[in-house]
């Protein structure tokens, strides 16, 4: 599975600078958020500080104004009373009390709808009765025009009288006499705890000294009267007086501050509306920025990644084209081996086919002139007629040491040319085992006899391995094998050399084959060096190898298990240490359809 | 038929191999067989053989190893390597334990073997034989009398390697160019010669070849890093090389060898018939000319810049080469 660098980091960057964005995004978002609620919360709660800035403000001011107001009509009261009961009120208050109340205070209360209790209108009528009484009493007019002279032009609007028994026994407004106070917490409080109670109403009509007036705020105070010269409460004034000029200048302050508030409020408002957006341009201009960099930093990044799989896909190009010619000069290096190998094996036939020839020739040459002689000979007795010759040996004897010569042993002439027919055999055996190794002349994939290709390959090993290694072969009765003979006997060579190189001096190598089902095993067994434990889990390993550098590629058992795997088969190894190693190799009698193709 | 009284064991594993070399030689010389290493050497004990040819590649013991004990065995006896092939491993081990006469490379020359077979056996029979050398071990100081030994290699270690090894008992002198080593050796009495086999871009064997043609007293150490068999064998053949010393050098066996090389020169100087035992094969005409002039091409760059620059250095040069080989 090719990884695909530029796709995979291209999702993977992009995926992550999308999470990035949206992060920076979303806490963007929640500082702008943050920003507004604090300013909301800021801007409310500087409202409600202005709010009740002006609120307590004003209502300051009431207080001052009621206090003020109470103690102008307390001392009003005083002057009031210092003034007026003595002569006047002591005795007209004495004769109100003469007139019985007890029947209209007994009278029962009603409970209005809203479950408050008042008096019944007979009530009322009973103490406005009482009211004409008093009003008929003879001293009632000149009091009534004393108190109406001594107010007149002043900011009192109504005068009332009490006495401790809450009946109204005066009132500048002559209709609320004879009303029963009473229950009256104001009264109460003066009457019978001797503190004056004030109040602050709004008065929509209002009957004044002056007559009736309309819109009118009106403090009203209930003041006790104490006899002059001791501490002892005699009666109960009301006095009623008009603040509604001070009251609207106290209104009028407090919206001057209301007003001055909401303007701050809304310049606040404006101020805070200015920031967000300020606050909104910068993030949004930290947003693209930030988008912006990171653009720039995928594309730089892009780029490394396409430059850097351009790379190593050369690489890996280049690795391959390395490996295969690594491949390729291993099977150069062990055809030479191979070729150094068998020029040697036929070296041997060679030298002495060629040695016995040549004397053989020699001796043919100093034959000629014997056999001339011998020919000469049986030509003159083939003429002759009789059993006699006479020949003249005088011309013989000269040459008769060439004669001696040529009387060569042919019985080792024969011995000779029977050993250049041995020495042919050999070599004729040799090109016909090296037909077989390399079997050019064959179909690739072929049912061949798996035997016959181990004893080519041991016979091949042989003129390559050290004559003091024994090859010893030992083949059991096998099926033909459907495989790729060729490759095999590379990788049998390739097993056998490498036994032998694990060999020191003489040893032994057993080659086996066995037939198990539908599978054969093939085992090269040595009794050499072993593999040593850190050697033993690299040795199929591409480029391993411990060989000093340039004497193994390190190809040999890697190319020997791809081929193996490749005939659908698997290669193993044992080992022990100074006894010796044995590699199976198991290869399946018939080839699945999708691996025969490449084997 | 004339039989030269020599007596002669050839060893292979092949019989067609010894059968053939008894066929060829059996004319001259009484010839005697064996297929293995180990019957030869029961034959060598009950017989005095002036020859014995083996084969490099047998079971069980290689022809290296057969005539190392060979020459334990019997000192007097010559002994020729028989190749099929050249295993360089074998090639050096050849030199250096066995020390060979001669290698023949199958397939061999057949008017040529018997020649170089009775050379041999002539040898045997006429010159003497050396006091066996002692072991040495790698401890024992260098014994020399101020014998000069010349150094000739690009690697400047070597000569200090050497240098550091005879310490004051030998001169040692070092040279980078084969012009500088003709100089020395046309003005000093040289010894050993310790050479790499190529110089700069010269090939060196041609002038230790030469050199041991004309001076056989003079022990030559080849080094080398490559491993040409071809070139080794030329060298035994035609330079009698004493030792070979594949490169990287181990300094122990580098002392070892100087150590016998010295030895092996004052036995040499002492009995110049001595020297027949390492006569040489011809080198091949135009050799020394070749040399010449690769030597004069190279000269510009010699470290003599002095000499190179008087007028008369090239004819000196030649003149040198002529005195110490003899022209022609």
């Amino acid at each position: 599975m090719q990884f695909r660098l530029v796709r995979y980091f291209t999702l993977a960057s992009l995926g992550m600078f999308a999470l990035v964005a949206l992060s920076l995004f979303y806490f963007e978002r929640q500082q702008g958020d943050f920003f507004r609620q604090t300013g909301d919360d800021q801007r409310t709660f500087f409202g409600e500080v202005q709010q009740s800035f002006a609120k307590q403000q004003e209502e300051s001011a009431r207080r001052d104004l009621l206090t003020i107001h109470e103690a102008g009509n307390v001392n009003l009261t005083r002057l009031f009373a210092n003034a007026l009961w003595e002569k006047d009120f002591a005795p007209f208050v004495a004769q109100a009390q003469t007139i019985d109340a007890k029947a209209c205070h007994a009278m029962a209360d009603v409970t209005d709808d809203k479950g408050k209790k008042a008096a019944s209108p007979e009530k009322k009528a009973c103490f406005a009765e009482i009211g004409k009484r008093i009003a008929a009493l003879p001293d009632f007019k000149s009091i009534d025009a004393k108190v109406f002279a001594s107010m007149k032009k002043s900011t009192v609007f109504k005068i009332k009288v009490f006495d401790l028994r809450g009946i109204t026994v005066y009132s500048s407004e002559h209709a609320q006499m004879g009303e029963d106070k009473s229950t009256n917490a104001g009264w109460r409080s003066a009457a019978f705890d001797g503190v004056p109670k004030s109040e602050l109403t709004h008065r929509g009509k209002f009957s004044a000294f002056e007559g009736v007036v309309e819109n009118r705020d009106l403090i009203s105070s209930y003041l006790p009267v104490l006899e002059p010269g001791t501490s002892r409460i005699v009666g109960v004034f009301e006095v009623y007086s008009d603040v509604t000029p001070f009251l609207k200048q106290i209104q009028q302050t407090s919206e001057q501050i209301r007003a001055t508030a909401a303007g701050n409020q809304a310049k606040l408002e404006a101020a805070a509306i200015e920031n967000q957006a300020a606050v909104d341009a910068t993030s949004y201009r930290q947003f693209a920025t930030i988008g912006l960099l990171l653009v720039l930093l995928f594309a730089a990044l892009l780029a490394i990644v396409r430059r850097a799989e351009k790379i190593i896909l050369q690489q890996e190009a280049d690795r391959a084209h390395a490996h295969q010619q690594l491949a390729q000069s291993e099977k150069m290096a062990s055809l030479g081996q191979m070729v150094a190998g068998v020029a040697h094996q036929l070296n041997t036939p060679l030298a002495f086919s060629q040695n016995n020839i040549l004397m053989v020739k020699d001796a043919l040459q100093s034959m000629e002139l014997p056999m001339k002689v011998a020919g000469k000979l049986s030509t003159i007795l083939e003429d002759v007629e009789g059993d006699k010759v006479t020949i003249k040996v005088s011309q013989l004897k000269a040459n008769l040491d060439k004669l001696q010569e040529g009387n060569v042993d042919v019985t080792m002439l024969q011995e000779m040319l029977k050993d250049v027919l041995g020495g042919i055999d050999q070599m004729s055996e040799l090109v016909v085992n090296l037909r077989d190794f390399t079997r050019l002349d064959r179909a690739a994939t072929t049912n061949a006899d798996l035997n016959k290709s181990l004893h080519t390959v041991a016979y091949i090993a042989q003129t390559v391995i050290p004559k003091n290694i024994e090859l010893v072969e030992d083949y059991g009765d096998l099926p033909d094998v459907e495989c790729n003979p060729s490759q095999l006997n590379q990788v049998f060579l390739n097993l056998i050399n490498n036994a032998a190189q694990a060999i020191d001096g003489p040893g032994r190598i057993r080659i086996r084959s066995v037939a198990e089902g539908d599978q054969v095993r093939v085992e090269v067994q040595d009794n050499g060096r072993g593999i040593p434990d850190d050697v033993l889990p690299h040795i199929f390993d591409l480029y391993y190898t411990t060989k000093p550098a340039g004497e193994g590629t390190g190809l040999g058992l890697a190319i020997a298990r791809n081929i193996v795997t490749e005939h659908g088969g698997d290669i193993t190894v044992s080992t022990r240490i100074g006894v010796g190693t044995t590699f199976t190799v198991t290869l399946p009698v018939r080839q699945q359809p999708p691996l025969a193709k490449a084997a | 038929m004339t039989r030269l009284a020599g007596k002669v064991l050839c060893v292979d594993d092949e019989p067609g191999i010894v059968r053939s070399l008894q066929w060829l030689l059996q004319k001259q010389f009484e010839v005697l067989t064996a297929t293995s290493g180990a019957e030869a050497l029961e034959l060598v004990k009950q017989h005095d053989f002036d020859v014995v040819i083996s084969d490099q590649r047998m079971p069980t013991m290689t022809g290296v190893e057969v005539l190392r004990e060979v020459r334990k065995l019997s000192p007097r006896t010559m002994r020729i390597l028989l190749t099929g092939y050249s295993d360089m491993q074998a090639i050096v081990r050849s030199v250096n334990e066995s020390e060979v006469f001669r290698f023949i490379n199958k397939p061999w020359n057949i008017a040529e073997l018997p020649k170089v077979v009775a050379q041999a056996i002539t040898i045997a029979k006429t010159q003497p034989v050396e006091a066996p050398a002692p072991e040495i071990s790698e401890d024992a100081p260098i014994i020399a009398n101020g014998e000069r030994i010349l150094v000739i290699d690009d690697d400047p270690e070597m000569g200090r390697a050497v240098s550091d090894l005879v310490g004051a008992s030998a001169k040692v002198s070092f040279t980078r160019n084969l012009a500088d080593a003709v100089g020395i050796l046309n003005s000093e009495q040289v010894s050993v010669i310790v050479s790499e086999t190529r110089v700069g871009t010269i090939d060196a064997t041609r002038l230790v070849r030469l050199m041991k043609s004309k001076h056989p007293e003079i022990v030559t150490v080849m080094l080398t890093a490559e491993s040409d068999a071809d070139t080794i064998t030329t060298l035994i053949n035609q330079g009698q090389i004493y030792r070979f010393v594949p490169k990287p050098i181990r300094t122990g066996y580098l002392k070892l060898v100087l150590q016998s090389a010295l030895r092996k020169h004052s036995a040499l100087a002492s009995d110049p018939a001595l020297t027949f035992r390492h006569t040489v094969e011809a080198t091949s005409a135009g050799a020394m000319e070749s040399l010449i002039s690769d030597v004069q091409l190279a000269a510009p760059q010699a470290e003599t810049a002095a000499a190179a620059k008087s007028g008369g250095f090239m004819a000196s040069l030649g003149a040198g080469f002529r005195r110490i080989f003899g022209a022609g």
